[in-house]
């Protein structure tokens, strides 16, 4: 492997571009219009200029132009990061056709785990744990009635080519299912071209865990350890830790079992992510597959020491892999949190803009991945990070006074951004404890940013401050009505002879 | 004379009982309703001690027909004066709703129309400050007839010295049309009103029920009916904003509006002005950022914001002198000229006009907008409105096409040929008889039926249109535009342009008036 | 010489839409007294962290996200406050129309962040009930549910689907029953 393309952009493509370079591979980038002066552009081999298209969809999505690129800069491989692209099994067949190495996982196992009706089948084969749910997809309410009530209430209704909390909807009763499934429905067709849906048990407050995988294309498959991804609001992953606090190592080794079960029952290889649902009993459920690598990969990275993109790319070059199972130890603490341009006060509202400024403490437990710079603008056609600040202790509760110092030392301006939710997050006792399931940042948590008492009142100053000032430049402004009066002979000679 | 004599007496007594007039519990009363007293309000607007006041010591008249209870008082209801805003004279009344509801009786018409012609004659802005409950019923035919009188006055001043009004209570009835005669009208929230007709007669008439603010508060008038020029949460920041909007203003139609030099000069090239407007040609954007980022800082103050915000226009200053700014706003129906808009530029553009203040267009317009509702309301002759005003107008125009300028609008939006002075274009710019998605479909109708991949024949066909057709250079290179400019010099480019044109002076036809398609 | 507002007035007071209310004395010091003990305030510059306050030694950025007559949005730490600077006279009349009106009766939904209404889920004259979605934004490819935030009638509805609109445009009105 020479030279690949990258088929993303942002933070991912930076963090591909330095793993690229320690391993002496050559990277090519697209500029895209969107974004022309992205920092992802600057640190690449070759960059390929796309700013003269100016349609709705970006090139990232666009399958036939990406393998263009690919065949026009020579490059041999394709890396595809998350989003976009990435869980797109056409996609990688169409590298493969054009024997571009796609360095992810193969189409087959693409296909299969992205189709969660065949993803479900497969894990019902293999006795893997799991919630109830419908058999195939559901096509109209009819149908969805019958389902729910088979199940039981609550459930939830997910997107068949779905991910990223896109297309789901949770119902607790018969009068708002025909509503959510509508919903559910809509979005997915809009979101994945794709209106198939299907019916699961929803399992209320839950813990959201998940495995790491690394497989190689010779049968050999381990996992990573755990992720604990249960701070998110409505799907969206905020914070994720590994390890997690709810696992004992029996359990770590149960699941990891079972996961590493279900990643070999689909000739698995490549960096993969196996979900589960963790209940307050232990009783864990499998939810899916990510086929991909994921936003959180650097908390695994921090713990195990394991370079996730390079192994990525080993594997895909058709490397056995090195490590064995028992080779991985979990040291220490990671977090990661991941500050976005969002508005927190306004329900985590997208709040794109200019950064004029962006300072990130450094230090031997704090590592930054981020594709903005001072000076970029989060462009409202993407996603609205800024960065993922990633901290690391010996033990949970040193990585959290880590973690909240660091916070403390992040200098952001102009935009609104994630930071304030994450400063009363480490504050509040039930997350410190580790006592928390996915509901908690949404049903319990009762603010979503980190005020100090005084602060209203030193902002208010501030206001007051400026308000006295303007009227100070008013009553000071030097309005010169004199020279208003000093016209030009030749004009107000005529501008008089008008009247 | 002696100062213990007895006609410095007399002199002091009704200095005394003036004072009484305007008393504490008067105040109150005042105060409670959330309003300012008439005393209050001059005394913000003015400069310290420079107020004049004149008639203060005249009393209603004593009617042979007069029906109903006459409060004999001083003043009758308004104070008429003039003094110092800001250092230069002006003139003002401002009705007392303490004083018999600062209803109109004779004596108070005549005092404000004495003051209205003073203003006149001196060449000096006035201001009316209202709080009235109407014509005063107990004096009849004779109070109505005041307000003929003030109404001939203000059409008198029209287009000579800025009259300014300012609601503060209500208005009702003909009080109405003495405030739309003058240029301006702001209004104080929540606390004043005005109607044609009251609520009562609404009652009564159509039995609907209807309150004050429903039927004419201050919202309304700046958002539905465009009556209001300017609102404000109250009455202090009200009077603040009126005398903010006097500095841009010259006090008469042959002086040039005032100077301000501000210390720190913005710098002449702004690269953030690059990045603005959207590579996009659908997205929207806030054309008000633009022109805060080319004016002087801070120096943009907003005409009628909430009344057809898809055409944005008001005052501004560039290098200190006095600019009238009208811009298609993206942000609201993607910028598209409509009755109301255009209604509201054109008035804007004469006032412009009138005053001496040079006008610079910030353009990107999709074109007029279509319907059975806007052509059966007339958007042909209210468009022809802008047409007429910009065309008429003779001072300075200056016209910068930031991105769309399509068809009938690009004429209207002061075009070359009809009388633009300077015509700058970004090079986002896009200038033709329609947008690429029109004129394609129209072009290549068959061959799109016939073509095996519609769409991408289409795509094809809109870029080479953009190429060839709707870009800046074109027109460039044809004259009708006299610059493609790098949008981080336009304020640079539009100083140079606004000071070489300082001059300008073109002849117009003699006549009485034009006849502007009403 | 002209006479400011700042004349007459004493003390000027930062009025939060919480109900809070902090007065300063005219002309405003650079202290703030919590409890009973004033500390230093400073506002400052710099071109490495831009403006900042420094307050109890320590250095928080502040920016200024909007201004505009006396209604002011401060950014302080991250976090968003807004005011309207009142008078002593203002306050009362503050006061006077909370009185007589209480809050408006109607009650507006807008856009949140920039993007593009996919569906309007209600229709002209329509009752919602508080939560309900009324329609649907895309925005940085989320659909976000807009639900209306009280119990009443739909009385205008601003925009179309496929609509782009900007952030805090006016979509949708509805009166409180």
């Amino acid at each position: 492997m020479k030279r690949i393309l990258i088929a993303n952009r942002g933070e991912i493509a930076v963090r591909i571009i330095k793993t690229a370079k320690l391993m002496n591979i050559e990277t090519v980038v697209i500029k895209t219009a969107a974004e022309p002066n992205a920092m992802y552009l600057a640190m690449a081999d070759v960059v390929f200029d796309d700013t003269d298209d100016l349609s709705d969809i970006p090139a990232f999505l666009d399958i036939e132009k990406l393998i263009e690129i690919a065949l026009k800069t020579e490059a041999d491989s394709v890396h595809p990061g998350y989003g976009f692209l990435a869980e797109n099994a056409y996609f990688a067949q169409k590298c493969v056709d054009n024997k571009l190495t796609f360095i992810g996982p193969s189409p087959d196992a693409i296909y299969k785990m992205g189709n969660k009706t065949i993803a479900r089948k497969l894990a019902l084969k293999n006795d893997i744990p799991m919630a109830m749910g419908s058999k195939g997809n559901v096509t109209s309410e009819e149908q969805a009635l019958m389902v729910a009530n088979q199940i039981g209430y609550p459930i939830i209704i997910k997107a068949a080519s779905g991910g990223g909390g896109r297309g789901m909807r949770i119902a607790w009763h018969d009068e708002e299912l025909p509503k959510m499934f509508n919903l559910a429905s809509n979005e997915a067709a809009k979101a994945f071209n794709d209106p198939n849906v299907f019916i699961e048990k929803y399992i209320a407050n839950p813990k959201h865990i998940e495995f790491q995988i690394l497989a190689d294309q010779h049968g050999n498959v381990i996992h990573l350890g755990e992720r604990e991804c249960s701070i998110q609001r409505k799907h969206q992953k905020l914070l994720e830790e590994a390890p997690s606090s709810a696992l004992s190592e029996e359990l770590r080794k149960e699941m990891g079992e079972v996961a590493v079960r279900i990643a070999s029952a689909v000739g698995y290889y490549s960096a993969g992510t196996v979900e589960f649902l963790l209940d307050s009993a232990g009783k864990f459920y499998f939810m899916e597959m990510n086929t991909r690598i994921q936003v959180e990969h650097p908390v695994t990275e921090e713990i195990t020491g394991i370079d996730l993109i390079e192994q990525q790319i080993r594997v895909a070059s058709g490397e056995k892999l090195q490590l064995k199972q028992e080779d991985i130890q979990l040291n220490g603490w990671a977090i990661e949190c991941r500050i976005n341009a969002e508005d927190v006060q306004a329900g985590f509202a997208p709040a794109p803009g200019a950064i004029d400024k962006l300072i990130f403490p450094t230090g031997e437990n704090i590592r930054v991945d981020s594709g903005i710079e001072q000076g970029s603008t989060i462009a409202s056609n993407f996603d609205s990070m800024v960065a993922k600040l990633i901290v690391t202790g010996t033990d949970r509760q040193d990585a959290l006074i880590n973690c909240k110092k660091a916070l403390g030392k992040v200098w952001i301006k102009g935009i609104k951004t994630t930071l304030p939710f994450f400063r009363m997050l480490v504050r509040e006792p039930q997350f410190i404890s580790g006592q928390f399931t996915t509901a908690f940042v949404e049903k319990e948590m009762e603010k979503f940013y980190f005020s100090k008492e005084e602060d209203e009142q030193i902002a208010a100053w501030l206001a007051t401050k400026l308000f006295v000032d303007e009227q100070i430049a008013d009553q000071d402004r030097n309005v010169d009505f004199e020279q208003g009066k000093r016209i030009n002979p030749w004009i107000l000679n005529k501008r008089l002879k008008q009247f | 004379m002696d100062i213990n004599g007895r006609y410095f007496k007399s002199y002091l007594e009704r200095q005394e009982r003036l004072k009484d007039q305007s008393n504490a519990e008067n105040a109150k009363k005042q105060h409670s309703k959330g309003k300012l007293t008439a005393h209050e309000r001059i005394d913000l607007l003015f400069d310290n001690d420079s107020f004049e006041e004149i008639d203060a010591y005249v009393t209603p008249e004593n009617q042979k027909y007069s029906f109903g209870k006459i409060k004999k008082s001083y003043g009758d209801g308004v104070i008429a004066g003039h003094g110092k805003v800001n250092g230069r004279l002006v003139f003002a009344y401002a009705q007392d709703f303490t004083v018999m509801g600062g209803s109109l009786g004779v004596v108070h018409a005549e005092k404000i129309a004495k003051i209205q012609e003073m203003a006149l004659k001196m060449g000096a802005p006035i201001i009316g400050l209202i709080d009235s409950g109407g014509a005063r019923i107990q004096e009849g035919i004779a109070s109505l007839a005041g307000y003929a009188t003030i109404f001939h006055n203000n059409i008198q001043s029209s287009g000579v010295i800025p009259q300014l009004s300012v609601i503060m209570g209500p208005a009702a009835g003909g009080a109405v049309y003495s405030p739309v005669l003058t240029d301006f009208t702001f209004m104080t929230n929540h606390t004043s009103y005005m109607f044609v007709t009251g609520p009562n007669v609404v009652k009564e008439v159509l039995n609907e029920e209807v309150s004050s603010d429903e039927l004419g508060g201050a919202e309304v008038h700046a958002r539905k009916s465009g009556v209001a020029n300017m609102i404000y949460e109250d009455e202090e920041n009200t009077i603040l904003g009126l005398k903010k909007f006097l500095s841009y203003l010259p006090s008469n139609n042959v002086e040039n509006p005032p100077v301000v030099i501000e210390e720190h000069q913005k710098p002449l090239t702004i690269d953030s002005l690059r990045d603005i407007v959207p590579d996009d040609p659908n997205k929207p954007y806030d054309v008000k950022e633009v022109i805060d980022q080319i004016v002087d800082c801070n120096s943009f103050f907003e005409v009628s914001e909430h009344y057809a915000a898809n055409l944005v226009v008001g005052f501004a200053r560039l290098n200190g002198h006095t600019i009238g700014i009208i811009a298609n706003q993206p942000k609201v129906l993607a910028g598209v000229l409509d009755i109301n808009s255009s209604m509201k530029g054109a008035r804007f553009i004469r006032f412009c006009d009138a005053f001496n203040i040079p006008i610079l267009t910030l353009e990107d317009v999709p074109g007029f907008l279509p319907g059975m509702d806007q052509e059966h309301m007339g958007i042909i002759k209210h468009g022809a409105k802008m047409l007429f005003a910009y065309s008429e107008a003779t001072v300075p125009k200056i016209t910068v096409i930031l991105r769309k300028s399509y068809g009938g609008a690009y004429i209207v939006m002061n075009s070359k040929n009809l009388g633009g002075d300077f015509n700058f274009a970004w090079p986002t710019a896009e200038i033709a008889v329609m947008g690429p998605d029109g004129a394609v479909a129209i072009l290549y109708r068959k061959e799109l039926a016939e073509a095996e991949d519609p769409d991408a024949l289409k795509k094809d066909l809109v870029r080479k249109y953009r190429d060839d057709v709707a870009n800046p250079f074109i027109a460039d290179e044809r004259g009708y535009i006299d610059e493609v400019i790098d949008p981080a010099t336009t304020r640079k480019k539009l100083i140079t342009a606004f000071e070489a044109l300082q001059n300008k002076w073109t002849k117009t036809p003699s006549r009485k008036h034009g006849n502007i398609p009403l | 010489m002209p006479k400011s507002l700042l004349q007459r007035v004493s003390k000027l007071y930062a009025n939060t839409s919480g109900k809070n209310k902090y007065a300063f004395s005219l002309p405003i010091e650079d202290k703030i007294k919590v409890g009973r003990t004033a500390f230093d305030i400073k506002l400052k510059e710099d071109d490495k962290l831009g403006t900042y306050i420094l307050w109890k030694n320590r250095k928080y950025p502040v920016e200024v996200i909007s201004q505009k007559n006396n209604k002011f949005e401060i950014l302080f730490n991250g976090v968003s406050y807004t005011y309207t600077i009142e008078t002593p006279i203002s306050m009362k009349r503050l006061k006077f129309l909370s009185r007589k009106k209480g809050a408006s009766d109607i009650e507006t939904i807008s856009a949140p962040m920039p993007g593009k209404i996919v569906d309007i889920l209600v229709q002209e004259n329509a009752e919602v009930r508080k939560g309900e979605a009324v329609l649907i934004l895309e925005a940085m490819k989320m659909q976000n549910e807009i639900q209306s935030l009280v119990d009443g009638k739909i009385v205008s509805i601003r925009v179309r689907p496929n609509d782009n609109v900007m952030k805090d445009e006016l979509l949708i009105e509805i009166k409180k029953s």
